[in-house]
């Protein structure tokens, strides 16, 4: 049993555990706590799949400003009585989403994808890349996160 | 000494062509509506015609042609062939359009809408001589229609009045008749040869390389269209009820030129029929109904033009049976002397309208003692008409009678000797009751002689119908059209067809002139007969009756259709089905997220296995 | 080397699972994790696509930090409409926002 192999088993196992787990809590708070456990495996796959810097981003960002934004919300919408977690639609939604992974799964496994060995890349090398070949996206991204920023600004405002 | 070669010729065409843009368009910024423009294009024509004339005297006939339309290795040409028939027609047409043209700065001087005249008139000239130079049967039917579009707008030209449009209508549908004949016989012609060029086909017919009956066929249908634009029996329906449009319109299109175009046709497609002997015959019975049934109608009529109308269709009449009996010259020199003549005839008819205010010859009368000019040029082109020698229709008349005898059967040539002693009669008739006697009415007693600019054109073709004849004795005739046969002078002829006119004017004579026999009793003696001709033969009628029933009832079959199935059904079943369905669809839109996200991932599972079944 | 497909399958099953949450949850932060969870799926696709798709690090790479950024920046309007939707109606449950309809 290589390394490789049981560090993705165990990830594997932490990111489906704690997926479920998000979205069968029957408590807002536990759904949030098992978010960020999804979160923190998925950034242990990206740096099993030797993209580092794209882990650390995915902590940093995911980690540290999506869930925390969402305990946010979580603490300021709070109701006093018992609030409704799920909806009715329950069963039937589970069966859409098996049979989504199942046709997924159907169409991943009878690809016969290339089998190449990986290789590791400098940040250094991103970097360039980026602000090169990438400049005008990562020009249009910041525009993004302006005028998002804008929006919430303004839904989110006091009414005066 | 300027000289041109016969590649030049195309700018006859484009000289009128440009004097009908620059009078539609800058027409309201110059003198008189840019009137002038057109007369200065067929005049400036006629002295770039002599220049050609020049060169074709010096070097022979020409033919040029370039590529005009190009693909998958077929190319359509666009070409002019210039030879002697096209050059007598080039100058008929040219000459006349520039002598009308001369005649209406005067007559349609009052008219508000006079500088349209012009155009159209210069419009129809380029296309008239477009025609004539054109080699290539698609050219040709292009501007057959072309000239046929100018007819509509010149006889509709008083568009105000609902019998002139009518006319106007008539005049395009019945030549519309004869148009789909010529259209199919080009398609059929190309599919049996591959080529659209006329000297290619041509030479293919006279080979033997086009098989009968097909050849019989498609020469058929060009005298289709030939018989709708000469108005020969039986599409000649129209020609009557086109003297709406005003005198000039009539003297150059409905006499000289547009109706000359069926027998030029012909004329030029002769190999075609000469190698189809079933529809030569054809050709030449139908030119002799057309000249006995329009002779005997013109003998009835009471309206001036209307007679004129009928001659037209009789004279052509002797064309095309010249042509059948494959008198080529004959028919040719017919045309030409005929153009002349004819167009003198109205012209001159015309004068009497713009004084008299009436085409009705029972109310003339006296006229030529008031107005001499105008009568004594009606007088020349009448007698030429006749055949009188040594006027220019005895020669060109005699040609085609020495055609017809020889060719044709004495029964034949029987009846066309009849029809030139009708010519006599209807032409007495009218001279006499028109200008001699005394005036019956009081248009008549106080009628004047017209302005100059009228008469000088009537002046220079009462020249012409006088001596223009003279040209066949002299060998030149024969020398441009068929150098193979020189002009024989036939003295037995001659006297043969003098005495047919003499008959015929002698009982006009003796009718209108001299009051011998009376009219009213002839009249009254052939009831059923004079009933007959007053009517038209009833084919007026039955054309009418035909579009009534048929026709009529086939639009209104289409027009069911297209308003219940194809817009009730087709365009506005698709905007109710499209209602209907959403207003079912809609309550799909529950406001619910969830509902829009499910309906979603199915949508896409469903699509995906819809793409692995399939693709 | 594990086989590319071992981790698109991961991928997937998470996407799954935040399909469901995105379709079964009434609390509208429940359902924006569900979101969440969905966008990283995608994003672990996509780096295992670059890792192992010959000369496509650098596409893969850079292209899913911009789906984070996007992603982050869509948190934080979405954020801004549920607390709007709780100031109006005190409330965040995904049911009551049913009025867009016939």
């Amino acid at each position: 049993m290589s390394p490789a192999l049981l560090v993705f088993a165990l990830l594997a196992l932490a990111a489906l555990v704690s997926g479920l787990g998000s979205v069968t809590s029957r408590s807002v708070v536990y759904s949030a706590l098992f978010l960020l456990g999804a979160l923190v495996a998925v950034a242990g796959f990206f740096i099993l799949l030797l993209a580092e810097f794209l882990g650390l981003a995915q902590l940093l960002l995911y980690g540290g400003t999506v869930v925390v934004l969402i305990f946010f919300v979580l603490m300021l919408t709070r109701q006093e009585e018992g609030e409704r977690v799920d909806n009715p639609w329950r069963w039937g939604a589970a069966v859409a989403a098996l049979l989504f992974f199942a046709l997924y799964t159907f169409a991943v496994l009878t690809t016969p994808w290339p089998a190449e060995d990986p290789e590791l890349i400098s940040i250094g090398e991103l970097g360039r890349t980026l602000f090169a070949d990438w400049v005008l996206p990562f020009e249009i991204a910041s525009m993004l996160l302006l005028v998002a920023l804008i929006g919430a600004i303004i839904i989110a405002r006091a009414r005066d | 000494m300027l000289s041109v070669g016969l590649e030049s010729t195309w700018l006859l065409v484009a000289l009128p062509l440009f004097a009908f843009t620059l009078i539609v368009f800058a027409g309201r910024w110059l003198p008189r509506q840019g009137a002038f423009l057109g007369v200065l294009a067929t005049g400036v024509g006629l002295a770039l015609l002599a220049l050609l004339a020049a060169a074709f005297q010096r070097g022979g006939e020409g033919a040029f042609s370039v590529d005009w339309l190009r693909w998958a290795g077929f190319a359509i040409p666009l070409g002019m062939h210039v030879d002697a028939l096209a050059l007598v027609m080039l100058g008929i047409v040219t000459s006349v359009s520039f002598l009308v043209q001369v005649y209406s700065l005067g007559y349609m001087a009052s008219e508000p809408r006079y500088g349209w005249f012009f155009a159209v008139v210069s419009l129809f000239a380029a296309a008239m001589l477009g025609l004539v130079l054109a080699d290539n049967f698609l050219v040709l039917y292009v501007t057959w229609e072309l000239v046929g579009l100018c007819s509509y707008l010149l006889i509709g030209y008083w568009y105000e009045r609902p019998a002139a449009a009518a006319a106007a209508k008539k005049a395009f549908i019945t030549t519309r008749v004869g148009d789909l004949g010529l259209l199919i016989g080009i398609l059929l012609l190309f599919r049996a040869t591959d080529t659209f060029s006329m000297s290619e086909t041509f030479d293919l017919a006279q080979r033997g390389d086009i098989a009968q009956p097909l050849l019989t066929v498609i020469a058929l249908l060009v005298l289709a269209g030939a018989v709708g634009k000469s108005a020969q029996f039986p599409l000649h329906v129209w020609l009557p009820d086109a003297m709406e449009g005003p005198t000039p319109v009539s003297a150059l299109i409905h006499a000289a030129t547009m109706v000359a175009a069926g027998v030029y046709l012909v004329a030029r497609a002769l190999p075609l029929f000469e190698a189809a002997p079933l529809a030569l015959f054809v050709v030449a019975i139908l030119g002799l109904v057309s000249a006995l049934l329009a002779g005997a109608l013109a003998v009835v009529e009471r309206d001036m033009k209307r007679v004129l109308a009928y001659s037209t269709i009789s004279q052509l009449g002797f064309m095309f049976m010249g042509l059948g009996s494959l008198g080529y010259s004959g028919a040719v020199f017919h045309l030409f002397t005929h153009a002349y003549f004819k167009a003198l005839l109205f012209l001159a008819a015309g004068s009497v309208l713009h004084s008299l205010a009436t085409q009705d010859i029972a109310q003339m009368g006296g006229l030529l003692r008031r107005m001499p000019w105008t009568g004594a040029t009606f007088l020349i082109g009448a007698l030429a008409l006749a055949g009188v020698p040594p006027l220019s229709g005895f020669w060109s008349k005699d040609d085609v009678l020495h055609a017809v005898l020889t060719y044709q059967s004495p029964a034949f040539g029987l009846l066309a000797l009849v029809a030139t002693a009708l010519t006599g009669l209807y032409v007495a008739r009218v001279v006499l009751l028109a200008f001699f006697g005394g005036p019956r009415s009081e248009a008549a007693q106080h009628a004047h002689e017209s302005p100059a600019i009228l008469i000088g054109p009537l002046v220079v073709l009462a020249v012409g119908a006088a001596f223009a004849g003279l040209l066949a004795p002299l060998g030149v005739v024969r020398a441009l059209l068929d150098p193979g046969h020189p002009y024989t002078f036939d003295p037995g002829l001659a006297v043969l067809s003098t005495l047919a006119a003499v008959v015929g004017l002698g009982i006009g004579w003796a009718v209108y002139g001299a009051r011998l026999l009376d009219a009213g009793a002839i009249a009254s003696r052939f009831g059923s007969l004079y009933g007959l001709a007053t009517n038209k033969f009833y084919l007026d009628a039955l054309y009418q009756a035909m579009v009534d029933r048929v026709v009529l009832t086939l639009a209104r079959l289409v027009a069911f259709f297209d308003r219940r199935v194809v817009n009730d059904m087709g365009v506005d079943g698709a905007g109710v089905v499209t209602t209907a369905a959403g207003e079912r669809l809609r309550y799909l839109e529950t406001g619910k997220l969830y509902h829009y996200a499910l309906l979603m991932v199915l949508g896409v599972v469903g699509i995906t296995l819809i793409v692995l079944v399939i693709g | 080397m594990l086989p590319l497909s071992w981790f698109l399958v991961v991928g997937g099953a998470l996407f799954s699972v935040g399909l469901y949450a995105v379709l079964a949850r009434a609390h509208a932060a429940l359902v924006l994790i569900g979101i969440e969870l969905m966008l990283n799926a995608v994003t672990l696709n996509l780096v295992a696509f670059a890792t192992y798709a010959p000369g496509g690090q650098f596409t893969g790479q850079v292209v899913t930090l911009f789906v984070i950024a996007v992603a982050a920046a869509e948190v934080g309007l979405a954020i801004a409409i549920i607390m709007r939707l709780f100031r109006n109606r005190a409330t965040v449950d995904v049911d009551v926002v049913d009025e867009m309809r016939w």
